[in-house]
């Protein structure tokens, strides 16, 4: 009798175990992450978060000091020595949308530090698009973001191309 | 003698207007830019040739429909510069540094001093307290002094036009844009935030810094800090910059500076030739019978056989 | 026209037919004395007629094409070479060739060598022309010719050096009308008006130097707005200016001798004695003069070199055109003057100032066109269709200097010995076809019975 109340308790203490996620933070961190600011020419770009941490491991690849491994960069230990990490980590909490309006303008000329932001759509693209150049990852535009009609009417391309673009052999001059 | 004197007055006037300085003679003033002036700084070793930017100048300032798609990389296999119909081009430069190649983005500088502005005979240029340097196509001539004078060789000219022909150039998106703070068309579009907007004095500070954080991926210069007198647009690269197509000869005095001298000379000899000339008729002909009344021509009538 | 005067045909040279009676009019002038099948005979037994008919048959509608087109449809429209032929050619090539109107001005009247006189008005002429063509070609290159009166009236850009060249060249074109109109009222009959003129002329001539130095100047200071484009050969951040001023003297002197050998060999007829009897110690004098102007020319274009230092170009491809440009324009014209104008040989010395000519415009070729963008890797050939509107431009500005030669008294002296008979007496005011002209008693009765029919009287 006693045998089978142990077996049961530790059946069900296992499953427990494997149902519950891996970390107690993680059940914060997105699987997918729909990143759509992108100033509608192009579709919204379906991040595949949870293969990402499978890829790289750790969170600071990416996330800066703000999580995973803290403050390694030379330039950035002079301040941030003994910071932790921070209550926001998507991207979005620190690269602002629009760096250059004018208000954004005024925020940095406040500041002695961090005056050399990216903005969100540039931070996007330097990190991620300058791993997978190394790593062999998807490098063209349209590899992570279709272009949808607007984008085409704006490249010219696709439906909105100019005849002369499909002849062949024709170098497309200006 | 009033038309020489109109004539002095303005050349003073308009050069000490155009200077920024009062009263300050030939030789001493330099215009430094307007210190609230705004300006971009262009990180070359981000730059990755999608050519987004000339997407979006073209739809900015309405310009027509190109040949080829903006996504089309064939274009880069020779090397272009900026027309009527794209004031923005980017070019890629194959170096031989092993590290893949360099695009480089090309586009009116907006300079402190332009050439173009000081050049116009018209005054159709203008460069505005926000650093754009825009052009007036009611007041040109179509003279093209402008291209002639620009060491970057930015103006072109809609030679097609038969009956209003003008130039065409990056205007900053001034227009649309800037005068109400806002960034151009080509910053805000850019994937790689290549371009950074802001004021060019904070500017050249994040460039210096960038160099100093980053000495292997930089090279030690700011194009355009100085160059021909110092321009809002300005250039970091992570080679030489002569081999990504930058004219690394250029003096750090702006064009203006070379015709100076000339037009120094000019109210000297308004002056000086009168008296000169005229004492040198009086010198001549004092013991002749010259008077400038009775024609000479006469007297040889009456000589005819 | 030399069969029309051989069959004693009378030319007019004067205000009258014969002396004291008939009187020309207009329309006799403008036919010089031809009636009108006579003139058409003799134009078309001309020549070169054939040849301009051929270049206008071809060059005139190019020209309307530019106009109604648009410039890309005749040049090259370049944005590297913004200038091309019309500009090159037309204006830089032909200022300097025309700036023989404030030298000889200059001579005549400021240092009082009344013995240039004969060919004072040629070469005033010379200079009217050239400068009028330079607008006209201007014209053809503006983007919107129609406006040229802008930096004048409606936007100032003072700093510019063109505004100074603007506004030069207009006040200069208007001196030189006034200098050449003195020859237009001998011929239209107008004694007042040269009376006027010939009070202001030494003021005319003054502001005739002033204007002549520096726009002549300025249009090399053009070029200082560009100087990583010019090859350092050619360029010089100090001097340029000086270089051109002190080329156009030359220049100008070798255009009046090239232009009195064309007049000439083919208009010999209209010459009178006074002029072909000085002409060659004139041209001897002129010859003088370009010699002087060449030997500084070269000394400050070598300066120019040493004054930036660069010798080393002299041993590139670029060095050996500069060379040529110097040896075929500057050094050879020297030697052959030195020689020629010490033995009076008249050939050579006029083939000399023909190679200076080419000589000026060749550098400036060079200059605006040829060197220019010399570090760009392609050169610019301008297009066939320029070239033509340059040679047609040309064409209409021959056909304009002997329309003038033909008929105003330039290459000959207006009789009017007989006028200044009765200049004193009284004025009657008539008006005849528009004129009004002081006294002339004896003329006016006369014009008015030849129109009527009547006898002409005889001369008081």
């Amino acid at each position: 009798m006693y045998a089978v109340r142990n077996w049961l308790i530790g059946g069900v203490f296992m499953l427990a175990l494997i149902a519950s996620p891996a970390d107690s933070r993680a059940k914060d961190i997105p699987d997918s992450i729909d990143l759509g600011s992108l100033a509608n020419l192009y579709g919204k770009v379906k991040f595949n978060h949870a293969k990402h941490i499978m890829l790289v491991k750790d969170c600071a690849e990416c996330h800066h000091h703000t999580t995973g491994t803290l403050v390694q960069d030379a330039d950035c230990v002079r301040c941030h020595k003994n910071s932790g990490a921070t209550a926001v980590v998507a991207c979005k909490g620190c690269h602002e949308a629009q760096p250059f309006s004018a208000a954004a303008l005024r925020e940095k000329s406040k500041t002695a530090y961090h005056t050399d932001r990216l903005g969100l759509k540039g931070a996007y693209h330097q990190s991620c698009t300058g791993c997978h150049r190394r790593m062999g990852g998807p490098t063209g535009c349209q590899d992570c973001h279709a272009r949808n009609k607007r984008g085409d009417a704006f490249y010219s391309a696709g439906a909105y191309a100019q005849p002369q673009a499909h002849e062949e052999g024709k170098l497309p001059g200006n | 003698m009033k038309r020489r004197d109109f004539l002095k007055g303005c050349i003073a006037c308009g050069a000490a207007a155009t200077l920024g300085v009062s009263e300050k003679a030939w030789g001493i003033g330099s215009f430094e830019g307007y210190p609230d002036g705004m300006g971009v700084l262009v990180d070359l070793t981000r730059c990755v040739g999608c050519r987004s930017c000339e997407a979006a100048c073209n739809k900015e300032q309405q310009l027509p429909a190109p040949d080829a798609p903006f996504d089309d990389k064939r274009v880069f296999e020779e090397k272009r510069r900026p027309t009527e119909k794209a004031y923005t081009v980017v070019n890629r430069y194959d170096t031989k540094t092993g590290g893949g190649p360099v695009y480089r983005k090309i586009q009116c500088n907006h300079c402190n001093e332009p050439a173009c502005l000081s050049s116009c005979f018209v005054n159709a240029y203008t460069k505005t307290k926000e650093g754009a340097v825009i052009y007036n196509s009611k007041v040109c001539v179509g003279c093209r002094n402008c291209m002639i004078a620009c060491p970057f060789n930015v103006p072109a000219y809609s030679y097609s036009s038969a009956l209003n022909p003008v130039v065409k150039k990056c205007i900053f998106c001034y227009d649309t844009r800037l005068k109400y703070g806002k960034p151009p068309a080509c910053v805000e579009v850019c994937p790689q935030e290549v371009l950074t907007f802001g004021h060019r004095n904070d500017l050249l500070k994040i460039g210096r810094d960038r160099i100093k954080e980053k000495p292997d991926r930089y090279v030690d210069h700011i194009f355009g800090e100085k160059e021909v007198g110092g321009t809002s647009w300005l250039y970091l690269a992570g080679v030489n910059f002569d081999q990504v197509g930058f004219d690394t000869t250029m003096s750090n005095e702006p064009i203006l500076s070379n015709v100076k001298d000339f037009l120094g000379i000019v109210p000297m000899v308004l002056t000086i030739w009168p008296a000169l000339f005229t004492g040198f008729h009086l010198l001549a002909t004092k013991n002749k019978n010259h008077t400038n009344h009775e024609d000479g021509h006469s007297e040889q009538e009456d000589h005819k056989p | 026209m030399k069969r029309h005067i051989a069959n004693g045909v009378k030319i007019v040279d004067s205000h009258y037919k014969v002396a004291g009676e008939s009187k020309w009019d207009l329309k006799d002038k403008l036919l010089l004395g031809l009636t009108p099948w006579q003139y058409i005979i003799q134009a078309v037994r001309n020549p070169f007629n054939w040849i301009l008919a051929v270049i206008f048959a071809v060059g005139l509608p190019l020209i309307a094409i530019r106009f109604i087109f648009g410039l890309a449809s005749v040049t090259n429209s370049s944005y590297d070479y913004p200038w091309g032929l019309f500009l090159c050619f037309g204006l830089f090539a032909m200022v300097p060739l025309s700036s023989s109107g404030f030298m000889l001005g200059t001579t005549v009247e400021i240092f009082g060598r009344h013995d240039f006189e004969p060919i004072e008005r040629l070469a005033l002429l010379n200079g009217l022309l050239g400068y009028l063509f330079a607008v006209v070609y201007l014209l053809v290159d503006l983007g919107q010719p129609w406006r040229l009166p802008y930096p004048m009236v409606v936007a100032y850009g003072p700093v510019a050096v063109l505004f100074l060249v603007g506004w030069h060249v207009a006040t200069y074109l208007s001196v030189q009308v006034c200098e050449v109109s003195v020859s237009f009222f001998e011929w239209i009959g107008f004694p007042v008006g040269k009376q006027g003129v010939r009070k202001i002329t030494l003021g005319l001539t003054v502001s005739g130097i002033i204007l002549s130095t520096l726009h002549q100047g300025a249009l090399g200071a053009l070029f200082n707005y560009a100087p990583g484009k010019v090859h350092p050969l050619w360029y010089s951040s100090a001097f340029l200016w000086l270089q051109f001023f002190v080329s156009s003297i030359p220049g100008g002197l070798c255009m009046v001798i090239v232009v009195s050998t064309i007049v000439l060999k083919t208009m010999a007829w209209r010459c009178d004695a006074n002029f072909l009897d000085n002409l060659d110690k004139l041209t001897i004098s002129l010859a003088k003069g370009a010699s002087m102007g060449l030997i500084t020319y070269l000394v400050i274009k070598l300066m120019g070199i040493a004054h930036d230092n660069k010798w080393e170009y002299l041993a590139t491809g670029w060095g050996a055109w500069y060379i040529f440009e110097i040896g075929m324009g500057v050094i050879l014209p020297l030697i052959l003057f030195a020689y020629s104008i010490r033995r009076k040989i008249m050939g050579l010395i006029r083939f000399s100032a023909l190679l200076t000519v080419f000589g000026v415009v060749l550098n400036r070729l060079n200059i605006a066109m040829i060197t220019f963008n010399w570090k760009l890797a392609e050169r610019e050939i301008p297009r066939w269709r320029e070239v033509i509107i340059s040679l047609t431009l040309f064409s209409i500005y021959l056909v304009v200097w002997r329309f003038i030669l033909y008929r105003l008294p330039i290459l000959y002296t207006w009789k009017t010995a007989d006028e200044r008979a009765t200049a004193k007496e009284p004025a009657r005011g008539y008006v005849t076809g528009g004129e009004t002209e002081p006294a002339m008693a004896g003329t006016y009765r006369s014009r008015i019975d030849e129109r009527s029919g009547i006898a002409a009287q005889q001369w008081p």
